[in-house]
């Protein structure tokens, strides 16, 4: 088709609400009419016009704008709340693909981007796609996207990973990916669609966050934060000028037209909430219907046996000692301290394996020593005591569905021996069965009731929601992975009020965890979205939780000293929950009256 | 401006999809979510004759053959065939027929005063040509936005007819059964100038629309020009540290060459001209970039500016010719125990084409400003409130 005329024009309209910037040009172009002017002297057919019309109509028409794929979802997996599906279709569909999602803390953000992502696989419109979170919740991010939405994606911390230019599924932590070793990668690509968790992260213009993803090349672009303000207004001016650039004009504009003068107020809300209307989506709790039951924590101390204390002694000093002389051992030092918590048995698997197979010989007597102490012990005071809560569950609940959680496959053998010898019905689930085999396991234990023992490769599988007693045989020193296992259990769909139960010997490790860091930041009620926030301000700081425990324990000099260490742990934690909920005050506060969705009034 | 665009549902892609292959001369047999269309050898179509089948929305396909095909909107299968169907005919004649429902004015509509009957008589054909235009709007910080407009203009009177344009929506919806009345009978020189009308109502009727992406177009070029000025006032502080510190160095070597003597005199003879020349390198770019900066950086204002416009493509797709019919027509109304017969100009698709004034205060009615009393001619509402 040849190019007809062209013309330009001048808008006389006058500009004043926005002042101080130029127009740009419009240039106007009438495509050549000949075509269309020459069939009016062909024939045509009866019907034919009106079809041509149609089709016409249908080709100019939004591809249907129903979210497709969810038909596709399995109902067991995920349940989908309505304000869920509202924002991820508005994210597709109104918002073109570039959306910040700025739900409440807990509302399921990760759910939205997951129908997002599932609905653009079902279009075909996902051909490379990058999530990038923290680097906590990366694998978190990879098993909700697997068990929810059946969709693969690597993470940089699989074995699998080799950059980021082999694989078109990644899930990696933000800080992997501005790496010196991947960022060339990273933007040498062209992504059909990032997704960028934890938003708030790259808030700051200076930092090469920043940078990275202001480099990025993509076509579609989902940022999720719960508090898109950090400290100040400017925050939400970056975070949206990322995924629209220009739509609040100039950083000057922005301070003049929409911040008052102290920085802490918004004006101009109608205008401005009219902008962000076209790129952000924010439902709060009050506006959904979101109804959990009750959650009832039962933490049982137990006094170990004096052999079981002997022994936890000499695995500390044994710990202490090596890591003071070597700290390249750290891992395995760290699983010895957990594994004396949980059971002697893992204990002496591990301490068999580094004596004879890896020929550790710096320490030979004390690992065999230790062996000797582990060979003494005939009472296992946790799996005693399992007992008193397995059996009054057996009374008092439906088909005595209790589920236990250790760490360590070892354990877990020796729980499931011991109880089945005293008559229970038991299922044991790990991560060496296949997909289908897992699935089973669940099938039966709600069937059959009884007892599922159960490793952390539970937290990546299914939900359990037909069950409501949990116990806690050891911990995990990670926050997530505990909030993970209490997460199969207490869900959307649990009609009945969930009791946990959290096992410990006094004077551990456990013990300190427990009461000085779990109970301090009221682990054991946060939802996996106020926890993520709590731990995600923890690791901008540069920590993780682990080594944290571990350095503490190794380095104190006395029993004050580490009872002290831990109280400073938990003030720490303490304020950067309370910083979390400042900073979620925060910002209801600044959009409060904001109806930032689409109302039908 | 009307949008004529349709929602492309599983239930649109059916209807269409089968209309148009039993237009073709195909047969289907419809079972659950596949449907098999058996295309016959001479048809004049892209489809391969024989046997596809077709499966609907998220059915998973029965086989793997090339002859099975997924049927949703945004299907290749699909996609080929609207291709295929707009191409085909994308001129040609409709017509309104008078019987079609006499249209109430909205004065009358939103009226007490209740109408009894209708009666419209035609007194003569009229001809207007109704165009699908294809928008597009593109820049480079908003989407490109596709549209679809529709214009109707009267052939004789070239008069603007934005009701025929909405009847035509209604008309050519796919629930219609309207078949075509045939070939177009206007002639390109006749239907020439129509376009050109069409064309400037079109462009007309996006004002709004292209005012707001214009707005933001520029509100975008201007957050560029801003950052790339910022940039350069960066540079400027940069060169000027540099430009002090290579003036402090250049004074140090003058101090050292009037004190020293021999090697380490020609030696800093050498440095100092080295620095000189490197200190005029930077002068000139700093004086340049002052320069550049002080008359606003007018060539990169000018190059932003440029890839931030609006690119605007107006295409017109489909040309029909419509035959509506004009006349008058006779309300009868009735309020309480009075009734007045009211006639007024009509035509069919277009509505009443008279304007109407309040017998008392000459007000004209409309939707806000209804009828409200037929005692004493026509009296509008505000007449009515004031009494």
């Amino acid at each position: 088709m040849t190019v007809g005329h062209q013309m330009y024009f001048t808008h006389t309209r006058f500009y004043e609400r926005m002042s101080g910037y130029d127009l740009v040009d419009i240039e106007v172009t009438h495509e050549s009419a000949d075509d269309l002017l020459d069939s009016l002297s062909e024939d045509g057919t009866e019907g034919e016009h009106l079809q041509s019309i149609q089709a016409v109509r249908l080709q100019a028409g939004q591809s249907d704008s129903e979210l497709r794929s969810l038909k596709e979802l399995d109902e067991n997996s995920v349940k989908l709340l309505e304000h869920q599906v509202d924002a991820a279709y508005r994210a597709l569909f109104e918002m073109d693909g570039k959306a910040l999602l700025a739900d409440e803390v807990g509302l399921g953000k990760t759910i939205e981007v997951g129908m997002i992502l599932k609905e653009m696989h079902f279009r075909q419109t996902d051909e490379s796609v990058l999530i990038l979170t923290p680097a906590q919740l990366a694998k978190q991010w990879q098993a909700e996207l697997r068990e929810k939405f059946g969709l693969d994606f690597v993470c940089n911390y699989d074995d699998e990973f080799e950059d980021f230019d082999a694989h078109d599924y990644i899930i990696a932590s933000i800080d992997t990916a501005k790496s010196e070793r991947h960022r060339e990668t990273v933007l040498k690509r062209d992504w059909d669609v990032l997704v960028l968790d934890e938003a708030h992260y790259v808030k700051n213009e200076e930092t090469d966050r920043y940078d990275l993803i202001d480099r990025l090349s993509y076509n579609y672009a989902f940022f999720l934060t719960a508090t898109p303000i950090q400290n100040e207004l400017t925050d939400l001016y970056n975070v949206v000028s990322l995924l629209r650039p220009g739509l609040f004009g100039t950083r000057d504009v922005f301070h003049h037209y929409f911040v008052n003068s102290n920085q802490e107020t918004l004006v101009n809300r109608d205008e401005l909430q009219d902008r962000l209307n076209k790129v952000m989506i924010r439902n709060r709790r009050e506006d959904t219907d979101i109804d959990f039951t009750d959650r009832t924590i039962d933490t049982r101390t137990f006094d170990p046996t004096a052999k079981e204390r002997e022994l936890y002694q000499a695995v500390s000093d044994y710990v202490r000692g090596a890591y003071s002389q070597d700290q390249g051992q750290k891992l395995v030092l760290m699983l010895l301290q957990k594994e004396v918590v949980s059971s002697p048995v893992a204990l002496k698997q591990t301490i068999e394996k580094r004596l004879y197979d890896q020929s550790e010989l710096t320490h030979a007597d004390e690992l065999e020593s230790i062996l000797d102490l582990i060979e003494e012990i005939d009472t296992v005071t946790k799996q005693e005591r399992l007992l008193d809560i397995v059996e009054e569950a057996r009374d008092t609940v439906e088909m005595g569905r209790v589920i236990v959680f250790t760490q360590f496959r070892a354990t877990q053998q020796q729980i499931l021996d011991r109880l089945a010898s005293e008559g229970y019905t038991v299922h044991a689930f790990h991560g060496g069965h296949s997909s289908s085999e897992k699935e089973q396991i669940v099938e039966e234990f709600e069937e059959e009731g009884g007892i599922l023992v159960s490793t952390d490769a539970m937290s990546e599988g299914r939900n359990l929601q037909f069950c409501n007693i949990l116990v806690n045989l050891d911990l995990p020193w990670n926050p997530m992975r505990v909030e993970q296992r209490i997460g199969r259990v207490h869900r959307i769909g649990q009609k009945r009020d969930v009791f946990i139960f959290n096992m410990a010997l006094k004077d551990t490790v456990e013990e300190y965890v427990l009461e000085r860091l779990y109970h301090k930041i009221d682990l054991f009620q946060q939802s996996v979205g106020e926890l993520s926030s709590i731990l995600s301000r923890l690791e901008e700081s540069g920590t993780s939780f682990e080594d944290e425990i571990f350095e503490r324990l190794v380095n104190a000099g006395s029993e004050v000293d580490l009872e002290n260490d831990f109280d400073a742990m938990a003030v720490d934690l303490q304020e950067q929950r309370d910083l979390a909920n400042k900073l979620e005050e925060f910002n209801s506060g600044v959009f409060e009256g904001f109806d930032l969705g689409e109302s039908d009034d | 401006m009307t949008d004529a665009a349709v929602p492309v549902t599983q239930s649109a892609v059916d209807r269409f999809t089968e209309r148009y292959l039993r237009s073709l001369g195909c047969s289907i047999k419809h079972s659950d979510d596949h449907w098999v269309v058996s295309v016959p050898d001479t048809t004049d179509t892209e489809i391969s004759p024989g046997k596809h089948t077709l499966v609907r929305g998220e059915g998973s396909p029965n086989g793997d053959s090339d002859n099975t095909k997924r049927l949703h909107p945004e299907s290749a299968f699909f996609q080929q065939l609207l291709r295929e169907a707009a191409e085909r005919s994308p001129t040609g004649k409709l017509s309104i027929e008078s019987e079609s429902d006499i249209e109430t004015p909205k004065w009358l509509r939103h009226s007490d005063v209740e109408v009894q009957s209708a009666q419209f008589t035609p007194y003569y054909d009229r001809t207007a040509v109704v165009i699908l235009f294809g928008v597009g709007v593109e820049t480079v910080s908003e989407y490109q936005q596709e549209l679809l407009r529709v214009v109707a203009v009267d052939a004789r009177s070239e008069e603007h007819l934005p009701r025929l344009a909405e009847s035509f929506i209604e008309l050519t919806s796919l629930g219609s059964n309207k078949t075509s009345g045939g070939n177009a009978q206007l002639t390109q020189t006749e239907a020439q100038p129509l376009l050109e009308i069409a064309r400037k109502l079109v462009l007309d009727g996006l004002q709004d629309q292209l005012d707001e992406i214009h707005q933001e177009a520029s509100r975008a070029a201007d957050s560029e020009v801003e950052e790339y000025r910022q940039l350069q006032e960066q540079r400027i502080k940069e060169l000027q540290e540099d430009h002090s510190n290579l003036s402090s160095k250049i004074s140090d070597l003058s101090e050292q060459i009037n004190a020293g003597d021999g090697d380490s005199r020609v030696q800093a003879l050498r440095e100092r001209k080295e620095l000189k020349s490197e200190y005029a390198d930077i002068d000139e770019t700093l004086n340049e970039l002052r320069e550049r900066r002080d008359s606003g950086f007018p060539e990169r204002q000018r190059e932003i500016r440029e890839r931030h416009s609006l690119d605007v493509q107006i295409t017109p797709i489909t040309l029909t010719e419509v035959e509506y019919e004009r006349g008058e027509v006779d309300f009868e109304l009735l309020a309480g125990n009075t009734s007045r017969t009211v006639t007024l100009g009509y035509g069919s698709g277009i509505g009443v084409t008279e304007t109407v004034r309040c017998t008392l205060c000459d007000e004209e009615l409309s939707e806000r400003n209804p009828l409200q009393t037929i005692s004493n001619g026509l009296g509008c509402e505000n007449c009515y409130n004031e009494r």
